[in-house]
């Protein structure tokens, strides 16, 4: 089971991951185009226009997929800083019931906002409202999106919230940052 | 006055939530929601959801996250170590010794980047490791960088100067200009300050070692030479017109990639790895962005930061009372919202009366920029104390104390642009007509 | 007393930003203030492409942008930004009056009551090079930001390129982009002697700001409100236009003070362009189908 939802958080950094990796993919196609149209009118021919159509718009899409996607997966690694300066030094039993506190206000504001993601994302749905750029995109699915990530990360939350009130810190200690 | 009452209690709420160990964006999230719900009629949930879209969304925001991969690679490949063994022989007898590549590297990297936080991500992942390993003292490490990371937004290109210039009708090319001394300037600053600073510590500070000849300096430098290509390419692209600011991020990344592999660095691990970290720390400053974004929302509705200006207004101060009253309420305000939504939030009346003071709205972009730079480095909300404590692991309390120094320096930074603006306006009556 | 807050889009010194602060004042004065709106200008409380949205969910009560935002929700919404359709200040307000009924109704699905509307100046050719003919168009770079730009930028021969608004100048330093199309206003607002030499005033076409607000937010309003409402935004929509004529001139002045060589469209660059506005506007009724032609009928008749 604690395989399975490893799994489940690393599966939601793996899509952020191939969505940054989707930018730059973009973005350096579009530059190579421009290289290869500087070129040829250097040389007289006529440029190819090679471009990706409605390229800064998609980024931004595709960038807030990766922030939301990438939620829970951060927060399992311990990454999502906080100031934990007071809370450290507290009796362990009390330390407990703070974590358990600050972890159960997260979930309620997380899920408030992925209600309200869910709502915006229907509202739009409802009214067929699409991107401004070339490649016009229903905003609902990047407003789907966001909802997703939030949900996403509201499972681990509960996750760890269960991890904290069986003892077990590890989640909240954790940091990989001192590699 | 109401407004007071409203302002402290949101202060101590933030505070609180911070203090009880909630995350930094969450407690962004929860403080606008009190302000919302509180104070105003709005509906704090739609607010909610539309400023985390709407946050997040953004094509500039794109930079962020390229800028942080390439640090990884060159993390994670040795090419960053590289660097600074090719640089190590050549400041052995400068006080301060590899504490000036923070400075520099920050510098050079702001010329490539409009924002802090990337400027802070990117150097950062290499510098702390690397400087630490070597023995430097970790306040000064931390308190460089924090201080200079800061040179992002004002070094062109950058990213406020773009919505100043965009808010208030001025050209951007020439705000572009105008930040090169005073950027400049700090830099100067800062190496003193390092100067100074190790000579009263010389224990602080390791011998470095490598007292070569010559010759064999620069045989040693040719480590320099793929992160130079690196930095050549990534200007290059903006300026040889291959690329915008925005692109070049991710060419970075691309260039990245190929030194690291012709170094024989690139394997699927040092991929997957780089990857993976760029994934957490983007993902961590994005949510905390949406949260600021928020706030900064909730802060517009309630109307705070607009009649705290106003007040100001009507005080009829004289320009410099004016600017000395504008800087505390930018350094208090920074403390508590992102320096660059202050700014969003308060144009509006504060420009008028900054223009019926006689003062040059060019000048005071500039003014702007570098008041804002300080508010990246106080806490409780700071960006770069919080990218800098998602790369050292070290607390937020502890990084603000050691960019301290670099605060006071940035506030005599503006001190002497106000005495002497030409350091701001020279530069751009340069430029033709 | 009721306060509303107005996210706009534009900066303090824009003269549509003006034109609605004056607008919320007359609101305050016609209530005796019972009912204050709070102008948030420059997309600092909503930025501008969350406003329609925001207004529609009733998170702000009322709110301004640009029309032709919508066109991909539908072509109607476009009909402003059709090159050579309407292509000066009397074909504009032509097109306007034949249009408004049509789009109010279709803006009243989405809950919203359409105010009033705006032009910008006429859109004109901004290049480095002196344009004569539009043969010096063929083959560079213009500047395209959505699907009608792009194809624009094709019939007139160019290379139609992407480049974002902040990166504009950065862009025409550095030889990305050679020539783009926009208004005398946003030319001088961005400085554009700073990046380039020359502006034709073609006229391309005069596109439209509006302001909406909730319908429900609007009728819970007293009558008497409600009228002063109306009746502020029929003040505001004259004095807007007369505003926007000013601004023409105004700023086309600024921009030849400053060195930037303004000129007129020849016989040739016209014949040209109304080339290329044929086509684009059969292109838009295939798209904007029987109501497109509904409009362009009425326009037509005017
Ligand atoms: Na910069
Ligand atoms: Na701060």
């Amino acid at each position: 089971m604690r395989h399975a939802m490893d799994r489940f958080y690393g599966l939601g950094g793996a899509l952020a991951a191939l969505q940054l990796l989707i930018i730059m993919l973009m973005i350096v196609i579009q530059v190579l185009g421009r290289i290869i149209d500087n070129t040829l009118l250097m040389l007289h021919q006529p440029p190819w226009g090679l471009n990706v159509p409605g390229l800064a718009e998609i980024a931004g899409f595709l960038l807030l997929g990766a922030s939301f996607f990438g939620l829970a997966y951060t927060f399992r690694a311990g990454a999502h800083i906080r100031v934990t300066l007071i809370i450290q030094h507290l009796p362990r039993a009390f330390r407990q019931v703070m974590e358990a506190l600050m972890i159960l206000l997260a979930l309620g504001i997380t899920l408030y906002a992925a209600w309200n993601g869910a709502w915006l994302a229907y509202d739009s749905y409802d009214f067929g409202d699409v991107s401004i750029g070339m490649v016009p995109v229903p905003l609902w699915i990047p407003q789907s999106a966001m909802s997703a990530g939030l949900l996403w990360l509201a499972i681990a939350l509960v996750d760890t919230l269960f991890e904290v009130l069986k003892g077990n810190f590890a989640t909240l200690n954790h940091s990989e940052v001192q590699e | 006055m109401d407004m007071i009452m409203m302002s402290m209690l949101l202060l101590v709420g933030l505070l609180v939530l911070l203090g009880a160990g909630l995350w930094v964006a969450f407690a962004l999230m929860g403080v606008g929601w009190i302000a919302l719900s509180g104070f105003t009629s709005i509906p704090a949930g739609d607010s909610l959801a539309t400023a985390l879209y709407g946050a997040s969304t953004s094509w500039e925001l794109a930079a962020l996250p390229m800028f942080i991969w390439m640090g990884e690679i060159l993390f994670r490949s040795r090419l960053s170590e590289d660097m600074f063994s090719g640089i190590a022989p050549w400041v052995g007898h400068i006080p301060g010794r590899l504490l000036h590549t923070n400075i520099l590297g920050c510098g050079i990297f702001a010329a490539i980047s409009g924002s802090s936080a990337a400027t802070a991500a990117t150097i950062g992942k290499m510098s702390i490791p690397e400087l630490t390993r070597r023995g430097y003292n970790r306040e000064q490490i931390l308190g460089t960088l924090a201080g200079s990371a800061t040179l992002g937004l004002l070094i062109p290109p950058s990213i406020i100067l773009i919505v100043y210039g965009i808010a208030t009708e001025q050209s951007i090319a020439r705000l572009f200009v105008a930040g090169i001394l005073p950027g400049l300037l700090l830099i100067a600053l800062f190496t003193g300050y390092v100067m100074i600073w190790s000579w009263l510590n010389k224990d602080e500070v390791p011998e470095e070692t490598q007292h070569l000849p010559f010759r064999e300096k620069l045989k040693h430098s040719r480590r320099l030479v793929p992160v130079l290509l690196l930095i050549v390419g990534v200007i290059g692209s903006i300026y040889g017109g291959l690329a915008s600011p925005t692109e070049s991020a991710a060419i970075g990344v691309l260039l990245a990639h190929l030194l690291s592999w012709k170094y024989g660095a690139l394997s699927w691990s040092t991929f997957s790895q780089a990857l993976a970290g760029t994934v957490k720390t983007s993902t961590m400053i994005a949510f905390i962005l949406a949260g600021a974004a928020f706030l900064t929302t909730a802060m517009g509705f309630t109307g705070i930061p607009r009649e705290l200006a106003a007040w100001i207004g009507t005080l009829a101060l004289s320009p410099y009372m004016l600017l000395f009253a504008l800087t505390l309420f930018f350094i208090l305000l920074g403390c508590f919202l992102d320096g660059i939504s202050v700014v969003v939030l308060t144009t509006s009346v504060i420009l008028p009366m900054v223009e019926a003071a006689g003062i040059d709205p060019l000048w005071f972009g500039i003014y702007l920029v570098i008041v804002v730079e300080m508010s990246q480095i106080t806490p409780p909300v700071g960006f770069n104390l919080f990218v800098l404590q998602g790369l050292s692991g070290d607390n937020i309390l502890k990084i603000a104390r050691a960019a301290l120094p670099y605060f006071l320096l940035i506030l005599s930074g503006v001190l002497i642009i106000t005495i002497f603006p030409a350091v701001v306006t020279y530069l751009p009556n340069q430029m033709g007509q | 007393a009721t306060s509303w807050d107005m996210p706009t889009p534009y900066g303090d010194t824009n003269f549509h930003t003006q034109n609605i602060r004056q607008f919320a004042e007359d609101v305050r004065q016609a209530t005796d203030n019972e009912l204050d709106i709070t102008v948030h200008s420059n997309g600092s409380l909503i930025k501008h492409a969350e406003i329609k949205n925001a207004v529609r969910r009733g998170l702000v009560p009322i709110g301004e942008l640009i029309m032709s935002r919508l066109a991909n929700e539908d072509p109607l919404f476009e009909v402003d930004s059709v090159p050579y359709l309407a292509s000066n200040y009397d074909d504009a307000w032509h097109l306007w009056q034949a249009s408004k009924d049509i789009l109010a109704q279709r803006l009243e699905r989405q809950r919203l009551k359409l105010l009033f509307a705006v032009p910008w100046p006429p859109q004109g050719i901004y290049t480095q090079f002196k344009v004569n003919t539009g043969e010096e168009l063929q083959g560079v770079k213009m500047r395209a930001y959505n699907k009608s730009s792009e194809r624009l930028a094709e019939l007139l021969g160019a290379q139609p390129t992407q480049v974002e608004v902040p990166d504009i100048p950065t862009a025409f330093g550095t030889g990305r982009v050679d020539a783009m199309i926009t208004s005398p206003s946003t030319g001088a607002n961005t400085r554009a002697w700073d990046y380039l030499t020359d502006f034709n005033h073609a006229q391309l076409w005069l596109p439209k700001n509006m302001v909406v607000v909730n319908l429900k937010a609007f009728r819970r309003l007293p009558q008497a409100q409600q009228q002063a409402i109306e009746a502020a935004a029929e003040e505001a929509e004259k004095r807007g236009w007369a505003a926007s004529k000013a601004e023409t001139d105004a700023k086309i002045g600024i921009m030849q003070e400053n060195g930037i060589r303004v000129s007129e469209p020849s016989e040739a660059l016209k014949a040209k362009l109304q080339q290329v506005g044929d086509t684009m506007t059969q292109e838009w009724l295939e798209r904007a189908g029987s109501e497109g032609q509904k409009i362009l009928d009425a326009y037509h008749a005017m």
